[in-house]
């Protein structure tokens, strides 16, 4: 019925734009709930439904940036409801934020890359891991501000992210492809590592792609500083203390949460990297240190 | 400067203006000058108030019907200021502050509630109703005299940082302490003779080369009756071993929590980090500055490197290449402690202390 729908919906919207973000395409399908919902009679009924509609959401795609979308709207909700308790008015102005939501979010991403590029010296070599589309954004601007760069890849198995080299190369940025395994034979050449992030929790630490906790041990062994890019509704009410408290719904990807029994012989697609291990993270509200995120974070859940 | 030249001519009135617009181009006469190795010609602490009392003039003096007006002024003569001597970041601070204040009093006038809700926050996205541009356009009456108050308050505060800082001196110095410093620093040295009215210890100080400006702290410490004790720059790791506290000053605090000092510096955080010395940073806040330490042209200033092979050195001149640069970088993991005129912060604290003195866009001026 509706949320099969929906998962529809939020799975045309990925295929559509693939540079949509994934929290972005979420946001988007349930305020799209919002429109289309009838039944909801209640503002805690409304609250319920949206529960159930993000779980769907996220058994489709399990990333982290659905959870945290998912949250980021609830809150959303929760704090419209608070100034408008009448749920016909309530959801006229909520319909109008979220539209008005989505279109500042989608700017974020330049925000991001206007923050970082400046980073980026003539001459510099970056290295990067697997694909992420806000650090290539930000290899644009700093290619599009007449900086020569090189940049290295990693491999990033086991889905390799090969796409990343060849975009780059369309911008005729030099860019090499190494091993997950060659990230510590290769550290001594590059001046400095940038990396996405798919969630940025409480602590200032990030989850991402598997292999980057590799990366920010061996960039911190040589005294490279480890810049993070990620725009702010990744942040995420987490705190994980080591890698095995990183919930197991976000480790795995949807279908194999779904099909497998033990999880314990699959390969985990995400690991967490803590914050001191990160010198900088460039967020579309500025440049933060890593104890800044928990100040962010408190000033919007509180 | 064709906002401020009076058309009417009344003679008072022009005399004043012409008397601001002498006192600001001797100021950056003074400003370009002070780039020799031995430091600006006044401390920090002076060009500061120097350049507040300039900005208070000309709130007073320039012709503005609105806040955004009186904004546009400010930072066109703040960018002149800068560019006048980009190292000494304290003007473009104090630039940022009066900015801050205006932002402060408009706010107040228009009788928002007074919640810093300035910052961008994903809070604010979620909940501001409206792609809101503040345009400072509209007119107050009272808003001249609110903003030169608040300027007048922020007079008072740069007049009592050094005093508030030495106040703090004596929970950080214990009696027969060994303690390092490098270089001079007017702060350091208010905060060492505050903490000798009541405690004995010994200080040790690193010449810096080539300036030598340790001498001159040296002398002025012994002169307050601080058993001191003058070392070269070679002999900093070998004497660290015994020494218990580090206590520096410093040029910039870069808004990473990182330092921007006198050259030497790093050698000093680095010889105490490997012997689990505490390094102690005596900074007053104007010195706070919300650069980041990534722009390498802008970051370093070298001066003329006679000072470190004398042109009388003429034949190895040729063969060699001399630099002489000014500042080092020191990274905020080997610094222990801040102390500034509001109180003891740690290195990862700064972020917040920023965010209530200047405001985001304003960053770049």
């Amino acid at each position: 019925q509706l949320e099969q729908e929906l998962v529809e919906y939020f799975r045309t919207q990925v295929r559509q734009d693939p540079e949509v973000p994934s929290a972005v395409a979420a946001i988007r399908t349930l305020l799209e709930f919002l429109k289309r919902d009838q039944t909801g009679e209640t503002i805690l009924g409304l609250r319920e439904n949206l529960t159930q509609t993000i779980r769907r959401l996220e058994e489709a795609d399990s990333s982290v940036a659905v959870s945290s979308g998912g949250e980021l709207f609830l809150r959303f909700i929760s704090l419209t409801s608070l100034e408008h308790p009448d749920l016909s008015q309530c959801k006229k102005v909520m319909v109008e934020r979220g539209e008005l939501f989505l279109k500042k979010i989608s700017l974020s991403r330049s925000k991001v890359a206007k923050l970082c590029h400046t980073f980026i010296k003539d001459g510099a070599k970056i290295l990067t891991h697997s694909s992420s589309r806000v650090v290539l954004k930000v290899l644009e601007s700093a290619a599009a501000d007449k900086k020569r760069f090189t940049v290295y890849v990693t491999e990033s198995q086991p889905d390799s992210a090969g796409q990343m080299a060849d975009k780059l190369q369309n911008l005729n940025i030099p860019v090499t492809v190494v091993l997950d395994a060659a990230v510590g034979y290769i550290m001594e050449k590059v001046d400095l590592v940038i990396v996405g992030a798919e969630g940025v929790v409480e602590s200032g630490g990030i989850i991402n792609k598997i292999g980057t906790y590799q990366l920010a041990v061996c960039s911190k062994a040589h005294n490279k500083p480890f810049y993070v890019v990620a725009e702010s509704f990744k942040f995420v009410r987490l705190y994980p203390l080591n890698q095995q408290d990183v919930p197991e719904r976000f480790k795995y990807k949807a279908d194999t949460l779904k099909a497998v029994e033990d999880l314990a012989e699959e390969h985990p697609m995400i690991d967490y990297t803590p914050p001191s291990l990160i010198t900088l993270l460039f967020t579309d509200l500025g440049v933060l240190t890593p104890s800044a995120v928990s100040d962010e974070l408190i000033k919007l859940y509180l | 400067m064709g906002q401020l030249v009076n058309s009417d001519n009344r003679m008072p009135g022009a005399d004043k203006e012409a008397d601001l617009t002498e006192r600001i181009e001797a100021f950056l006469a003074d400003l370009k000058r002070g780039g020799c190795g031995t430091g600006p010609i006044r401390g920090s602490g002076e060009t500061a108030r120097e350049t507040t009392a300039l900005l208070r003039k000309v709130t007073a003096q320039a012709r503005w019907s609105s806040a955004g007006d009186l904004m546009e002024i400010i930072r066109k003569e703040g960018r002149r200021m800068t560019a006048a001597q980009p190292s000494e970041t304290t003007v473009g601070n104090m630039v940022l502050r009066v900015l801050k204040i205006i932002r402060e009093e408009y706010a107040r006038s228009r009788g928002s509630s007074e919640e810093t809700d300035q910052q961008e926050s994903l809070h604010k996205l979620l909940t501001s109703g409206g792609l809101s541009e503040e345009n400072f356009r509209q007119h107050f009456v009272h808003l001249k005299a609110n903003v030169i108050e608040a300027i007048n308050e922020l007079l008072t505060e740069l007049d009592g940082t050094t005093d508030n800082i030495a106040m703090q001196a004596l929970e950080h110095i214990h009696s027969n302490e060994v303690i390092m410093t490098v270089g001079r620093s007017r702060t350091v040295e208010a905060f060492l003779k505050d903490a000798a009215r009541k405690r004995k210890f010994h200080v040790i100080v690193a010449e810096c080369a080539p300036f030598c400006q340790g001498h001159e702290m040296a002398t002025n410490l012994s002169k307050a009756s601080i058993e001191t004790t003058v070392i070269a720059d070679a002999a900093i790791f070998a004497v660290m071993s015994r020494v218990n506290k580090v206590i520096i000053g410093t040029q910039t605090v870069l808004a990473n929590g990182g330092l921007r000092a006198v050259n030497g510096t790093h050698t000093v955080a680095l010889a105490a980090r490997h012997h689990s010395t505490p390094l102690i940073v005596c900074a007053p806040m104007f010195k706070l500055s919300p650069q980041f330490p990534n722009e390498e042209d802008t970051f370093h200033k070298f001066v003329s490197p006679h000072e470190v092979l004398p042109f009388t050195e003429g034949e190895i001149l040729s063969k060699v290449n001399v630099h002489c640069p000014v500042f080092d970088y020191v990274p905020p993991e080997l610094i222990t402690l801040f102390i500034s005129n509001i109180g003891g912060n740690a290195p990862s604290y700064i972020y917040r202390l920023m965010s209530e003195l200047y405001h985001p866009e304003d960053h770049d001026l």
